[in-house]
């Protein structure tokens, strides 16, 4: 039911305006006229507004949470390459190539080359515990953070087509970097790279010492340092990786993190081909032809789509929300609106004599339910437009158990917006309705009575 | 007696909108009981409690964990060593074999989650099914279950919704090729369900019969022993008395020499748990600082309109009982009881019907968290319907209720002269 309000969002929203629009342009009774009423009831008129105020702006907010999340599945992996993962795995995370299987893959056809040498990424991909001694609010003493440890880390960036951030730089060939620590002893300190969110996010959780003497109060940044797997980790770079499932991850050399961490085998090859069909080709070669190895290919923008499920889940229960808080708006303005018609009885039976006809009495009050629907969906969506730019953290998955720990950006859209102002407008007509049908009913002279 | 008569006949007079408020009252408590029965439960399972405690035994750093199998049994008697350290009152292990009862299809209705565990514990050591009472019915079946278990070691038991996905019943044999045990497919008698609730999706395998069956594949002549034979173990429970027993076994499996490839961590289940839904602490944030707010709020705006149009509407009414001697508080009172009433009334419907249809119609509400799948509400949302209802009508009516006992009866009747 959401996809298809969403597909039709544009229409929706089409007949919604054409509606408001004819009304407007239509009514022979002045917008004046309804104004005055509303001034006049602006107690009800305020705390209906503000009810669907509470509605728009709950939804805005859901919904941002909600777009964000299906852009982070829609905008990781580039369309022309192959992930390749152990044949009974269907996520990263479970995956186990073995050493002696990835050799061959470099000579897989089809592939992208530079000067002879194919885009390939070895990776081992890993969820490991974080402890996190400085933790406040109550929260866990640990988290699981996601690690992906690079064989090439150059090869890596081409592959993922991932960039840095101005200052920084991704590890050395060796991985480890001789740091002085905090008492003045000699460290080594294993090189990473961040994702954005991560970085914010683990930022969070620093002690008052550390903070004193961080660069940034709000993120990790080059030369800050952690801890991690009883080691001390320190940040060589921060991805540009804002909107994709690697903001969420920690990169590094993989001998190192898979030693530490105790997983010895590859999870994950990337491959680079020319273009989308070329990938769907290699992964059906791989899949059908290939039997050097027991692995399994799939076109990677096709896995972090299958990675929706949450997605799925966390709509269906927006929509629920909305649909009931949304009727329960749409009883409140049927209230408003029902004692509208009976205080003005007379004013309808006046109109009727001075010739309006039933239709204009009925545009009328329909365009008195939605100009508090305008009003009160407008403040909702300025309200949940406060968002914009929240960090929140959730989680991405498949309905067969794979899944990721992510950390989004709240973008508020047009389409966000859009959905809050054309559900406003449904309400308002949903609840302006039967009280100006029934306003249309009162015969003139009745009314005078 | 009769300020309730005269309530209750005020309610009547404008039926239509008392209608329109009560199901705006009730529609938007059934949310507020819904958000609030799943954040009910999720406290619960990670409030830490202070006596039979469960803790579990985990990898240190790997996710998922994989620990060797020659971990269980020092594991499971607490890594004791010496005299004075504390033993587990009871323990399990648990290993996951998942698999597809459709060759080479992995799907929704194929796959099968199973967890490989000594089969007594699934009475002992379970959640849920460790409280049951001894004369339930449920228990009665389980335990029947588990004693077909026991003797027959290729028995499963499976969860309700699982059976009805794979499309099998109690009494089938089934056929499951495996995923995580790649090659090692496995035959099942099913001889039970589990009771309605947190187990719905998943199965349980007598630990033996997965262990006998990765002895039988690495013992094949030229084959290479299965990469699951090194690490197969994924959890092991405890249950110890209280907390200080737990500190002690904790104390006593991390300084044990025998857990250093992989290291292994031990946390109360409640805390293993905050850690697993710390990957949905904004959404659970959200619901419960964000949805939960808006949802009580847009519930008092709604009543507050309808009181505040029902006073506008009655303001002569309230001038005339003024003269006949009603005091401002009679008038307050009956402004607020009539929207209590409502409130009330309203809330406890809506409770009573959220609670039965959930619960009874629905089989629980699908929401998964983490790995919770299912959600049912509690008794004590009765209560909170209750409460709900009542607060807000309160809240809501404050101001029209003050409004009309401040009405001024000079004032009233000069407009109607």
């Amino acid at each position: 039911m959401t996809k298809v309000f969403l597909h039709n969002l544009g229409w929706i929203t089409g007949v919604l305006v054409v509606l408001t629009a004819g009304l407007l342009l239509g009514a022979r009774i002045p917008l004046r006229y309804n104004i005055r009423n509303l001034r006049v009831r602006w107690i009800p008129t305020a705390l209906t507004a503000l009810a669907f105020t509470a509605v728009i702006a709950l939804l805005t907010v859901m919904l941002v949470f909600v777009s964000g999340m299906i852009r982070m599945t829609q905008m990781t992996g580039h369309p022309g390459n192959v992930l390749i993962l152990d044949e009974s795995a269907n996520d990263e995370g479970f995956s186990n190539i073995p050493a002696s299987d990835v050799g061959d893959l470099v000579n897989l056809p089809g592939l992208v080359r530079d000067g002879g040498r194919a885009w390939v990424s070895l990776e081992t991909y890993l969820v490991v515990n974080q402890l996190l001694p400085h933790v406040q609010d109550g929260r866990p003493a640990r988290r699981f953070l996601q690690m992906r440890g690079i064989e090439d880390v150059q090869m890596a960036a081409l592959v993922h087509q991932m960039q840095l951030h101005p200052g920084g730089r991704w590890f050395s060939s060796a991985g480890v970097r001789e740091i002085i620590g905090p008492k003045g002893q000699k460290i080594t300190a294993i090189e990473a790279v961040l994702g954005e969110g991560i970085a914010r996010e683990m930022a969070r959780d620093r002690s008052p010492e550390e903070l004193a003497q961080a660069q940034s109060p709000d993120t990790l940044l080059p030369g800050d340092t952690f801890s991690l797997g009883d080691r001390t980790w320190i940040v060589c770079g921060l991805m540009q990786s804002s909107s994709t499932t690697f903001d969420s991850e920690v990169w590094a050399k993989r001998s190192l993190a898979a030693g530490i961490f105790g997983k010895n085998t590859y999870t994950t090859v990337v491959a680079r081909t020319p273009n989308a069909q070329t990938a769907r080709q290699l992964s059906e070669y791989i899949n059908k032809e290939y039997k050097k190895a027991a692995i399994r290919a799939l076109p990677e923008t096709e896995y972090f789509s299958s990675l929706q499920e949450t997605n799925r889940q966390l709509l269906v229960a927006i929509s629920f929300v909305t649909v009931v808080m949304a009727v329960g708006g749409v009883f409140g303005v049927m209230n408003t609106m029902f004692a509208a018609v009976s205080q003005r009885t007379a004013d309808i039976g006046v109109l009727r004599l001075l010739g309006f006809s039933r239709r204009q009495i009925l545009s009328s009050f329909l365009l008195e339910s939605l100009l508090i629907a305008l009003v009160g969906g407008a403040a909702g969506c300025a309200l949940g437009s406060l968002s914009h730019g929240w960090t929140a953290t959730s989680i991405i998955s498949s309905n067969q158990g794979a899944g990721k720990f992510v950390v989004l950006r709240l973008v508020v859209d047009a389409g966000t917006l859009g959905a809050g102002m054309t559900l406003a407008l449904a309400m308002g007509v949903l609840g302006g309705l039967v009280p100006a049908w029934r306003a249309t009913r009162l015969r003139p002279l009745e009314a005078l009575t | 007696m009769k300020l309730l008569v005269f309530i209750l006949k005020n309610i009547r007079r404008n039926l239509l909108r008392s209608i329109l408020t009560a199901l705006g009252t009730m529609v938007l408590v059934v949310v507020v009981i819904l958000v609030w029965s799943i954040l009910w439960f999720l406290d619960q399972q990670t409030k830490e409690k202070t006596s039979n405690i469960k803790a579990i035994v985990t990898e240190r750093w790997q996710l998922p964990s994989r620990m060797p199998l020659s971990y269980a049994p020092e594991l499971r008697a607490g890594a004791v060593r010496r005299p004075e350290h504390v033993r587990p009152l009871d323990s399990m292990t648990w290993q996951f074999y998942v698999g597809s009862t459709e060759q080479g299809r992995f799907s929704r209705d194929t796959v099968l989650f199973v967890v490989a565990t000594q089969p007594e514990k699934v009475l002992t050591m379970f959640d849920d099914l460790d409280t049951l009472p001894s004369d339930s019915p449920d228990r009665q079946q389980l335990q029947k279950a588990v004693q077909a278990m026991k003797s027959n070691r290729q028995g499963l038991i499976v969860g309700r919704e699982r059976l009805e996905a794979i499309n099998k019943r109690v009494g089938e044999r089934v056929k499951v090729y495996g995923l995580s045990y790649k090659g090692i497919d496995l035959e099942f008698d099913i001889v039970g369900t589990f009771p309605e609730g947190r187990w719905n999706n998943l199965a349980v395998m007598d630990w033996e019969y997965l262990n006998g069956a990765v002895d039988a594949y690495n013992r094949r002549p030229g084959v290479r022993p299965h990469p699951m034979t090194e690490r197969s173990l994924s959890i092991v429970w405890l249950k110890v008395p209280d907390m200080r027993s737990f500190t002690a076994v904790a104390s006593q499996i991390a300084s044990s020499p025998s857990f250093t490839n992989p290291q292994v961590k031990t946390e109360t289940l409640a805390s293993g748990t905050a850690a697993f839904l710390e990957a949905f602490r904004d959404l659970i944030w959200g619901m419960r600082y964000f949805l939960m707010p808006a949802v009580v709020v847009t519930l008092c705006l709604v009543i507050a309109n309808a009181i505040s149009l029902s006073v506008r509407e009655r303001r002569k009414e309230f001038a005339v009982l003024k003269v006949l001697g009603f005091r401002p508080t009679h008038i307050l009172g009956l402004v607020l009881g009539e929207a209590l009433l409502l409130g009330v009334v309203s809330g406890l419907a809506s409770a009573v019907g959220v609670y039965v249809v959930i619960n009874h119609v629905f089989g629980g509400l699908k929401f998964p968290i983490g790995f919770f799948s299912t959600f049912y509400i509690p008794e004590q949302a009765m209560g909170w319907g209750l409460a709900i209802g009542a607060a807000t009508a309160l809240i809501g009516s404050l101001v029209p209720a003050w409004i009309a006992c401040r009405v001024r009866v000079a004032e009233i009747f000069a407009r109607v002269g």
